[in-house]
């Protein structure tokens, strides 16, 4: 009994020795952080499409989309996400790049939010507004159609076909 | 500014209390994970106690189901003032993948605005995203909670030129 009261910290000693110190310096040193890590996610401005196509993926609709008179606005709100990674693998544009950043606690959770704004692009014929301007930018870079074309939103370009229709089988409109 | 001055009180040795309101547990295994000694946030004087009573900081998690909504809500009044509350991980936060469901109100923010009807009073809420939030990201807001650290994020606004 005595000799087990001297022996069982002694134990405990030799092993606390033998392991050394595990507690990690954060935050004065760096984060335990791997390759693997995936954090917040960064959409690039400047690639963006503003297409929507991450906010249908989006599991908890941490991504919106919002439709404005002349705007689309693509919201990130980071305290939402699950940072899965899911909105990064589906974008045409690779607009979305998932970060390293953990360090996101805010007290306010409008610091969560990140906005994207995009200009809406007016229709030719119309003046409806109907699409981003860079999703039409980027759609004209990468097939072979006019601005004349990609200018028109979808529903004056199906009069403008039936019209041209209709004068082929002499149909006065 | 008063609320500063209270917080200095509490500043030097933080009591948490875990509460859980239905979540997946994994946020839950991170608290732990930073009581560790692994990562150890009783060096900034964090401990954890098993009464709302005693505690200074109530460590949130999960999106805050029907089922325990009244407990939930007794125990936050049970909590002394101030009280500061840290939501953690995305359930708690917004919501997360319940954002929506029937069963669930959606997380912290929801819950404040029940509480306000009930009289509770929250005096800091500090929102640690994540999914769950890792260990470093509960001690990272740990340490904005209590004043030690500036916050890193705001809110952000890029407009698209084309
Ligand atoms: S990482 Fe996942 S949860 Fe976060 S915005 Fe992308 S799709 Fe949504
Ligand atoms: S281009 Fe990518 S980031 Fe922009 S809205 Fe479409 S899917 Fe989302
Ligand atoms: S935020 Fe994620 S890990 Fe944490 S309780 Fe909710 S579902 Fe679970």
């Amino acid at each position: 009994m005595q000799v087990n009261r001297i022996a069982a910290p002694l134990k405990l000693l030799t092993i606390a020795f033998k392991t050394g110190r595990v507690t990690k310096k954060y935050p004065f040193g760096p984060p335990l952080i791997t390759e693997a890590f995936r954090g917040a996610i960064s959409i690039d401005p400047a690639k963006c499409w503003g297409c929507g196509a991450c906010v249908l993926v989006c599991p908890p609709n941490a991504l919106d989309i919002i439709f404005e008179k002349e705007k689309i606005v693509i919201e990130y709100f980071k305290g939402r996400c699950i940072f899965c990674g899911m909105c990064a693998d589906t974008c045409p544009a690779n607009a979305i790049t998932v970060t390293k950043e953990f360090e996101l606690a805010a007290t306010n959770l409008e610091d969560l939010k990140e906005d994207v704004v995009h200009r809406v692009s007016k229709c030719a014929v119309c003046g409806k507004p109907f699409a981003p301007a860079a999703e039409l930018r980027d759609v004209m870079k990468m097939h072979p159609i006019t601005e004349e074309y990609a200018n028109i939103c979808p529903d004056c370009r199906r009069k403008r076909t039936a019209r041209a229709f209709g004068m082929r089988f002499g149909a006065s409109i | 500014m008063k609320l500063e001055e209270k917080l200095k009180s509490v500043r030097r040795s933080p009591w948490v209390f875990h509460l859980n309101s239905g979540s997946c547990n994994a946020c839950d295994i991170e608290i732990l994970d930073a009581l560790t000694p692994y990562f150890d946030a009783e060096r900034f004087g964090v401990k954890l106690v098993v009464s709302p009573r005693h505690a200074d900081v109530v460590l949130f998690t999960g999106p805050v189901t029907r089922e325990v909504l009244p407990k939930v809500i007794r125990a936050l009044r049970a909590v002394p003032r101030p009280r500061v509350v840290a939501a953690i991980g995305s359930c708690a936060v917004g919501g997360g993948i319940w954002w929506d469901t029937y069963s669930t109100i959606g997380g912290f923010p929801k819950l404040q605005e029940i509480l306000k009807r009930y009289g509770v009073e929250i005096d800091r809420v500090v929102y640690i995203p994540g999914c769950p939030a890792r260990p470093e990201a509960i001690v990272y807001g740990l340490l904005v909670a209590l004043g030690y650290v500036k916050q890193k994020v705001s809110k952000v606004v890029k407009t698209v030129e084309s």
